[in-house]
Order: structure tokens, then sequence, then C-alpha cells
């Protein structure tokens, strides 16, 4: 048999289920945010772990910048002999053009393109599939075709379909690419080794191996990135094998990574995009929470006559909180329900905005793990922010039932009023041993909510934290400057002193109110600041005089022939040339270095990372000396012994951050790996180098002769006009096939896009939060509106007009959106600087527009919002509410 | 027992003291606002005197906390309102079995459903409070007051909000439980016919007993 107090609950939650329509959306909100961010994550997990292999290309991967000595190609190719399947894939940035035949002229125009070209073999790809459009087998699509084209030698090749638009292609034209010709054969659809192409240079054309050869574009010192991918027998264990490999290659700069590590990079921004996303999901399932608190306080208050009654029929308070707490449970999990329905559905929307940062083929499919988790956090927000207003049953007195002529809401404004003052609250509250265990649960739920969503505990400590600090001084901040309002004398203004007053009465929900809209203003101010430090650093802070490209490949043979093109064609361009040559560091101050050891350390990327080396007579324009002389400028180096120094060691010049990191002071001494050769300088000084001029900064500068005789290439910038840069690279890129050229514009633009993208993303969340604010105040004014119903006939009756009764409400909507916009702006402008100014190191700049037109926005929210739950009151005939009352 | 009214103390009851043994019928009379509710009120414990003693069955009841009041309510006293008190979310049925399933007693609906057909209801089980009539909701709360077999039971007023017919059936029949059932019955009323009823009749006045009359155990018989 069904309990009667089941009964109870269930038939008092259904004969109001209007009444709980807000607190339904508030936990649906905040648990659908949290839903939709988590099956992404899934999805994300997925398609990493699930493909793992493919995405890596293979059980295990060794990679390489530059060339390999023999005794490592060596220890390469013996992997074959052990029963290894090796596939051997290089990639490289590189120009296609095209001829584009004109019939005015009798010459043909060419068209150019940058292109990110990966030229593999047959066992290519060792795991996972190649989507190709035909579905020919690749080795059929990439073989030599000696009499299908114009021009030999000539060989198939696969393009992506953004380079056929681009270039104005289909399957079946002809492409030139260093020195050989490639016809079409197929659109490349899906390569299962890359995850997105959004943060690439370019469209990616495939190619054979042979291919490649044919192209020399590979020469000594180009920028190309070399693959092995070994497919291992089950029965090989991998862990030796790679340590194997490691021991051999490592010194060499081979990384050697497992399908276990594929994508790290990649990962870790979706596991940092994840969080930030999760993290703004719980605080929009926070701000619900105060829907929930309000919504249970009004349902209570309103079933004090019921309580009342139990408590006479002999029925404990543990036993009537258990009975409103099992309703509030209930209640919370239909939310939560409903929350997992819209997560699905914003779930669906999120490729919107990831466009070209998840890969097309990604399954957006929803899982069932991320919707019940999202469910259990609803029921647990529920529970926590629910349990506060149950507490107020113990003080409902069963002697209520016969003083029915008392206002039912008074003992609740009388337990209100007596503790409003702060010293009696706190003494209060630690008399009252269950309030004290219920706020450690309280406090406990919020803190672990937080742990669970970050999956980490100092991080779900810290937000917690903040999210305590940002509530109090919401709280703080908004009561100071109620405090203000209430000592300024208006002599005439007795509707703005009523709004106040009632603003400030027993058993109102200012509190709820203001931290809800309050919390919503302080994030969208935050990202909207962030976001658009961080855009203006990609777009706008560009200098007028930055590079519009960046040329590199550029072969020491060639260096004439690019200056006379450039001179030839652009004569007023200003450009810079300069030598460079890639290294590794291997040792500092004699100390070898294990890039290994350095992996996955905040600074190991600058033990591990390439260097590219040059040398300059004099300091280049935005770099300032910080330390150390700068060399003497007239004094050539001299490699045969007869120097100065006493170290007789070259000199480089450090860049400061790098110095640093590195532990590098004044006469450090370096060891660099030059393509196998072994080369040791001397650090004699530090500089400071400003990044954001997007023109040629190095972090290593050596004194001019220090690298005669290394293998150097060319690096150059130049600045042209918009109009002339199709021009240009096609004129270089004409006269020297191999020379890749990068146009920054182009480069930022791509950046500064997904970006936005993200941006939009991250706003559209937090827009969410805010609607949530909004709802939290639909909920807290639509429990009161009987009290106002009365209080507006009674203006009503004393010859209030609409427009004095519109007045009289405005005032009240105002005032809180006003505080709580003030406040959580101001709380805004402190988080967003401190974010700007400890993890970006950016500047914050005050915009003053930005805030004033947050809290117009703000204000007029709050008006809407609170005119739209409160026009209908204003229709009813005062007589029959004050009857009723 | 004191009230505050803002910050001015109100003494609304005082130097009263009195003793109602098992079985006994005992009505409170008095002008409005002399006390009548509030003394039946802390004899029930639903609130607290400022100061003096209550004994219910060995019990002092005045230094029990609010949750072991609320278990002692629940064992030893019956409540009647003059407004009934049904929970209006509940059928008549189930406002009746409520006491025992609070007891935690789950087979409460049947010896409920005997009860309400003893109060003539049997027809009107599954109504809810407000298609009830005045007269049928005070039967139900007598019903109610009655499951749990109280040793004690309080009536505040019971026939105060209905007309005189209905209030007559609705006294007869508190007699009858009360018969039947063996509970002692303390009634507050204004009606004189139904205080002339009980065995004895303690007059209020300003908070004090000012009379206290006994009266020969045959009138206390209905119909008699």
């Amino acid at each position: 048999m069904i309990p009667v107090s089941f009964k109870l609950a269930w038939r008092e939650i259904t004969s109001a289920w209007s009444r709980f329509l807000f607190l339904f959306l508030c936990i649906a909100l905040g648990v659908g945010a949290i839903v939709a961010v988590d099956l992404f994550a899934a999805n994300v997990e997925q398609v990493i772990l699930g493909d793992a292999r493919a995405l890596l290309g293979g059980d295990v991967e060794l990679s390489w910048r530059r060339a390999i000595t023999d005794k490592s190609r060596g220890v390469l190719n013996s992997l074959s002999d052990r029963g290894i399947l090796v596939s051997h894939v290089t990639e490289l940035a590189a120009m296609a053009t095209v001829d584009i035949p004109d019939n005015q002229v009798p010459l043909t125009e060419t068209a150019s393109q940058l292109v990110e070209l990966k030229a593999t073999d047959s066992p290519y790809p060792l795991y996972g599939r190649l989507v190709v459009e035909p579905d020919h087998p690749a080795e059929q699509l990439l073989a030599s075709l000696q009499s299908d084209c114009r021009r030999s030698p000539c060989f198939g090749a696969l393009a992506q379909e953004s380079l056929l638009i681009r270039l104005n292609l289909t399957v079946g034209s002809e492409l030139r690419i260093g020195q050989a010709n490639f016809l079409i054969t197929a659109v490349l659809k899906k390569e299962p080794d890359r995850i997105a192409d959004g943060f690439s240079l370019g469209p990616r054309v495939m190619i054979s191996r042979e291919a490649l050869e044919a192209t020399t574009l590979v020469k000594t010192g180009s920028r190309i990135q070399e693959r092995y991918r070994l497919k291992i027998n089950n029965s090989f264990s991998l862990e030796p094998l790679m340590d194997e490999l490691r021991g051999h290659l490592s010194q060499e700069g081979v990384q050697v990574s497992s399908f276990r590590d594929a994508q790290p990079r990649l990962r870790r921004f979706l596991d940092q995009l994840n969080l930030y996303l999760g993290l703004i999901g719980l605080t929009i399932l926070l701000v619900g929470g105060i829907g929930v608190a309000c919504t249970i306080q009004g349902f209570i208050t309103q079933k004090i006559p019921i309580i009342a009654t139990l408590k006479t029929l002999g029925a404990d308070s543990s036993q009537v909180i258990r009975l409103y707490l099992t309703q509030s449970l209930f209640l919370g999990g239909i939310g939560s329900l409903l929350g997992g329905i819209l997560g699905v559905a914003l779930h669906r929307g999120l490729p919107l905005f990831l466009q070209g940062i998840i890969p097309e083929t990604m399954p957006m499919n929803p899982t069932i793990v991320p919707i019940l988790r999202g469910i259990a956090l609803g029921i647990i927000a529920t529970l926590a922010f629910s349990l506060w207003p149950l507490l107020a049953i113990r003080h409902v007195s069963p002697a209520l039932v016969f003083r029915q002529a008392i206002d039912q809401s008074q003992t609740m404004a009388q337990f209100r009023s007596r503790v409003t003052r702060w010293g009696t609250l706190f003494k209060h509250w630690w008399n009252d041993r269950t309030r004290v265990l219920v706020s450690v649960i309280i406090v406990g739920g919020v803190t672990g909510l937080a742990m669970w969503q970050a999956h980490s505990l100092t991080l779900g400590l810290f937000f917690s934290g903040a999210c305590a600090l940002a509530v109090l001084l919401l709280l703080g901040g908004t009561g100071v400057l109620y405090s203000i309002l209430r000592h300024v004398q208006f002599p005439q203004r007795y509707l703005l002193r009523h709004a106040v007053n009632n603003l400030q009465r027993p058993g109102n929900f200012t509190t709820a109110m203001t931290l809800a809209i309050g919390i919503g203003v302080m994030l969208m101010t935050t990202l909207t600041t962030v976001q658009r430090s961080l855009l203006e650093l990609i777009g706008n802070q560009i200098p007028s005089n930055a590079p519009s490209f960046f040329f590199i490949d550029i072969q020491p043979d060639q260096h004439p022939q690019f200056v006379r093109v450039l001179k030839q064609r652009f004569p007023d361009s200003p450009y810079d040339l300069v030598p460079v040559v890639r290294s590794r560091l291997t040792a500092i101050n004699g100390q070898p270095i294990n890039p290994e050891a350095h992996k996955g350390q905040r600074n190991g990327w600058y033990f591990t990372r390439e260097y590219v080396l040059t040398t300059f007579r004099i300091l280049p324009k935005d770099n300032i000396l910080t330390h150390g002389h700068w060399w003497d400028d007239t004094k050539e180096h001299v490699s045969d012994g007869a120097t100065n120094k006493p170290s007789d060691l070259p000199l480089v010049s450090m860049e400061e951050e790098a110095a640093k990191n590195l532990g590098l002071t004044l006469g450090s001494t370096l060891t660099l790996d030059i393509q196998g050769i072994s080369f040791m300088a001397t650090v004699s000084s530090l500089r400071q180098v400003d990044w954001s001029n997007f023109s040629m900064n190095f972090f290593m500068i050596l004194e001019p002769g220090a690298l005669d005789g290394a293998p150097l290439t060319y690096i150059a910038t130049t600045r042209v006009p918009k109009t002339s840069e199709v021009p240009l690279q096609q004129a270089i890129v004409a006269a020297m096939p191999n020379v890749t050229a990068i146009n920054v514009g182009d480069v930022l633009e791509n950046i500064a896009r997904i970006f936005r993208q993200l941006a939009m993303g991250i706003q559209a969340l937090a827009l969410l939060c805010l609607m949530t604010g909004a709802v939290v105040m639909i909920a807290a004014i639509s429990i009161n509106r009987y009290r106002r119903l009365f209080d507006l006939a009674i203006l009503k009756a004393l010859g209030g007009g609409r427009s004095l009764l519109l007045f009289s409400l405005g005032m009240e909507f105002g005032l809180i959106g006003a505080f709580a916009g003030l406040v959580g702006l101001g709380l805004g402008c402190l988080l967003s600087w401190s974010i700007l100014h400890f993890f970006f190191d950016l500047t914050w700049t005050f915009d003053p527009i930005i805030l004033i037109m947050g809290l117009l926005l703000t204000i007029v929210l709050t008006l809407m919002t609170g005119f739209l739950s409160t026009y209908r009151l204003l229709g009813f005939p005062p007589l029959s509410v004050l009857r009723q009352e | 027992m004191q009230l505050r009214a803002g910050n001015q103390p109100v003494k609304i009851l005082q130097d009263i003291s009195f003793e109602v043994f098992p079985d006994q019928v005992v009505t409170i009379v008095g002008p409005s606002g002399s006390g009548k509710s509030t003394l039946l009120g802390l004899l029930a414990g639903l609130d607290r005197p400022t100061q003096g003693s209550i004994r219910i069955d060995q019990t002092e009841i005045t230094t029990l906390t609010e949750t072991e009041m609320a278990h002692f309510r629940r064992k030893h006293i019956g409540y009647v309102f003059q407004a009934f008190h049904l929970i209006p979310t509940l059928t008549a049925l189930e406002n009746v079995a409520l006491p025992l399933e609070l007891q935690g007693i789950s087979t409460g609906q049947s010896r409920a459903k005997a009860l309400l057909q003893s109060v003539g209801l049997e027809h009107r089980l599954h109504h809810y409070p407000i298609q009830l009539s005045g007269g049928e909701q005070q039967r139900v709360a007598l019903a109610r007051a009655f499951i749990t077999q109280p040793p004690l039971l309080l009536a505040d007023e019971p026939t105060g909000n209905l007309d005189s017919t209905t209030g007559a059936m609705v006294i007869d029949l508190l007699w009858e439980l009360h018969q039947q059932h063996g509970s002692t019955l303390v009634l507050v009323t204004h009606d004189e016919l139904l205080a002339a009823r009980a065995q004895r009749i303690l007059t209020l006045r300003d908070g004090a007993i000012v009379n206290e009359t006994m009266q020969p155990l045959s009138s206390s018989i209905p119909g008699t």
C-alpha cells in the first residue's frame, strides 16, 4: 500500500505544477549546460581513445624534423627485419601552383596556394581508413602517370576540397609542386591520422614518396616533419621496444610516442576547453540552485498551516522535513531529467561553434553516462539548496493551528527579522547545531560538485572558494549600496523609499535575485573583457609595419634571385633576409639534456623544442638588451683560433624568458646539435623580444660568422600593400617553386576565426547563465505575487494610477538590476583583470562604453523580467483583492 | 503563561491549577479572550507555558523537547479543532489514517475505514475535505482524533463552525466515541448546552479559573 505521506507529497506537487515550473527551469538550464559539455567531452574521449592507433598512425610513432645519422637510419631499417610493419610519412608546407590559361595573352598566368604536403608509402595507413572520392585504392590514385599530364614527371595526388575551391580545380586538373607535376585523381575526405584541420596552414595534398623525391623540395635545412609509424605484432610488448628506441634515437631529437599519448596537444586543449565550459555549466547550476531555494522557501511558507496540522497530529520536525525534502528531490529529479533532454539538444548545436576544431566526422551521438551524471549533479544541487529553507520547518509551531488570525508568513518573518543583524545571525547559526550541520553539508555538497566537475581537488576547492568570495562580495557590495540609499533623504520621493523598503522587508528575495543576476553579469563581463583583449591581441594590435609574408626554405643559391625578383616587381617594399639553421639543445654547461625528462613539465618546451639559429651584426629593432653586451660589430669572428675571447667559443645572445627557463646566465655554455654536428656557444647577453610585432624574432642570435659553413637556408619577410599580396606570392613561387610563402594575415585570420568561434560558444553558455538569473528572478517575484497584489491594491485604492504603479514596480526592479549589475560588473572587472594579468600576462584596459552598456542592459533585463512577471497583477480590481485578504 | 506582544509581556493565564481524572469529561467555558484555547493548547503541548507544570499520565510535558513532545502527542493526545484542519490534499480516509502512519503503523487504512463507518461516513471515504460539508469534515476530524485511541482527547470549540443541528450531531458522536474508547475528554466551548453535559465545568475569566461545577454523572449521558 502506498503510504499516506507519499500521497500527500504527490498531491501537493500535482496540485501546483505551475508553481514549480521555474524550479524545473532553474535546474534544467544548469543540468542541460553540464550535460551538453560532458557529452562533448565523452565524444572527444571516444574519438581520441577509440581511434588512438589510427590517430597516431600506428602503435608507435618516431618523429623528427631534420636529417638523422646513418646509425639511426640503421636502427630504423632493422625494424622491418624484426617483423614490424613500418610506414614512412613526410610532411611539409609547400606551394602548389596551377597554370591559368589566359585567352587574351599568349602567356599563361599562374595561381599559387600554400598547401600542407604529405608523402605516404604503400603501407599507409597502418590503422584506420583513408576516405577518398572516387573510392579507389590509394596506391592506384597516387601512382606515377607518365602519359596523362602535359608535363613530366607526373604523379597522381589527392587534394582536399578546399584546395579545389580556392584554385578553381576539379578532379582531373593539374598542379605543380616543386619540380613535379600532379594530376588530382581524387578528393581527400578524411585522413585517419588527422583529427581536425582548423590549425593548419593550408589545404592538404597527399602524394607518394616517389613523387616527393621528384619535387626536390626535401633539401638540407628544409622545414620537414618525418614520421615513422610502426605496427607491432601482438606478441611484442610495447614498453621495452619504446625504451630501446628512445635509447638509440632520443639524443638525435627523435620523439618516440605510443598510441596511448596520441594527439597530446589537441587532447590537452580539448580537456581544458571542456573544463572551463563545465565550470561555467556548474555556475549556471549553482545560480539555478538559488532559484530552487527561493521556490522551496515560498512553497514552505505557504504550507505552514498544513505543517502545523501535521505537528498537532504528532508528526515531529524530522518527519515533516523528510516529507518536503522528498518532494524537493522529486521536483529536482524532474528538472534534472528535463535538463538531460535540454543537454542533448544543446549538444546537437555544439558543432556550430567547433567547426574546424573537431573533425567533421566526429560522432556527436549522446552517450548515457554524461546524462546520468548530469541528473545526479542536478539532484545533489537540489538537495544542497533546498535543505536550508526546509530547516525553517522546525520553527513552525503547532500552536499556529489555533492562532489562525496571525499572518501565516509571520513566524518565518519573525525568525528572519530576529537574525538580520550579522552578530546575532552568527550566534543563532552557531547555537543551532542542525543548521551548522546543514551548512557543512551545503558547503561540502557545492565543493564536491565542483571537484566532480573539474576532476580535480584543488581546482574544485579553488572554484568553490571563488564562488563563496563572489557571493560575499556581491552581498557585501549591494548591502553597502542599499544602506547608502536608506540613509539618503528623499523628501518627496515616497515611492522610491517604498521600493527600497520593499526590497528589504522580511520575507523578501532581494538577496537571491541580486546573487542570481549579479553572478550572470560578472561572468558575462569577465568573458567579454577577456575575449576582447585576446582578439585585440590577435587582430587589432598587429603593427602597421608588420610583414605581410614570411618566405621560408630559400636555398643559399636562391638568395640573389629572391632579392632580384622582389626588387624588380616591388622595388619599394622593405624586406629582411636572414640566414637560419635549425638546431636542438643537447647540453647546458656541459650537462647533457635528456628530452624525456622534461616532457610534460611546465618549462619542458624550452628543453625539447627546436631552436632556429641566426646571426645578426647589430641588435635587431624591437629587441632590448637587458644583460651583458652586444658584440663589437666591427670585428668578425675568426674561427681559426686567432681570437681575443678567453673562452674561445662563439657568442650567443639569448631571449630573456628562454634563458630564465633554461637556467642560463651570462657566461653559460650551450651545446647545440646542428644537423648532427655539435656546436658550442657562450651566452654573452640577454635580450627582451617584442613577440607581438609579428616580425622575425629569435630565441638565440649568434655573432656574425659563427654559423659559417653550417647548412644555412634563408628566411625572408616583406611588407607589400594588400592588393599586391597575390602577385608577389605568384612571382616568387613561379621563380622559385621550392620557396614556401606564408601569408601572415591569412594565418592570423585563421587563428582569429577559430578563437571567435570558441568565444561565441563560451559566451552562449554565459548567456545561458544570465538567462538562468532572469528565471530565478521571475521565480522569486512570482512567490511573493499575492503580497505584491495586495500592495498594489492598496496603492490603487489610495488613488494611484497605472503609471504610478508602474513607476513603483520599475523602481524596485530597476534598483535590483542597477545594484546587482554595478557590483557584478565590478567583480567581472576584477576577475577579468586577474585572468588577463596572471594567465595571459596582458594589460587590462578599462572600457567605459562596455561597462555602461553592460549596466544599462542589466537594468533593462531586470525591468523587463520584473514587468513580465507582474504586469498581470496591475489589472486586478483592488476591491476584490482587498476583500479576499 | 505569558505571551509577548511587541515588547510588552501579556499574561494570558495565571494561577491555574486543576486535575482531570481518567474517563472524566471536563468542559472549559468563559468569554472570548479568557484564555480557554490557550489553556487547551498548553495541555496538548502545542505551546509552552512560561512557568508552571503540566503533567499528563505521570509525564511532565513542559520539559519535553519539541520532538519528544511530538512523539508523546501522537500516542497520548487527540485534538479536534474548531476549524477542522483536515489536510486538503488528502481524502477523508487518508486524513484519518495519517496519525497511525506517523506512528509507523501501516495497517491504518482498514482501521480508518471502520472508524469512518462508525461516524456514518462510509460513503465519503474517498472524498477530499473540500467536497465535504462542515459537519462531515468535523466527523472526519473526530475519527482522525480517535484513531490512535488516545487516553486524552482535547476539543477546541468543536461545534463553533457548525449550525446547531449539525453541531448537536457532532456532539452526540463525540460522546459516543468517548464512551467507546474510554478517553478522557477536555472540551472548550461557548455552547452552554454542550457544557452542561459534562461532569465538570471550569469557568475561566481573564486567565484564571473563577468557578468549578461538578455535576451528577447521569446528566452526562446523552439523551437524558
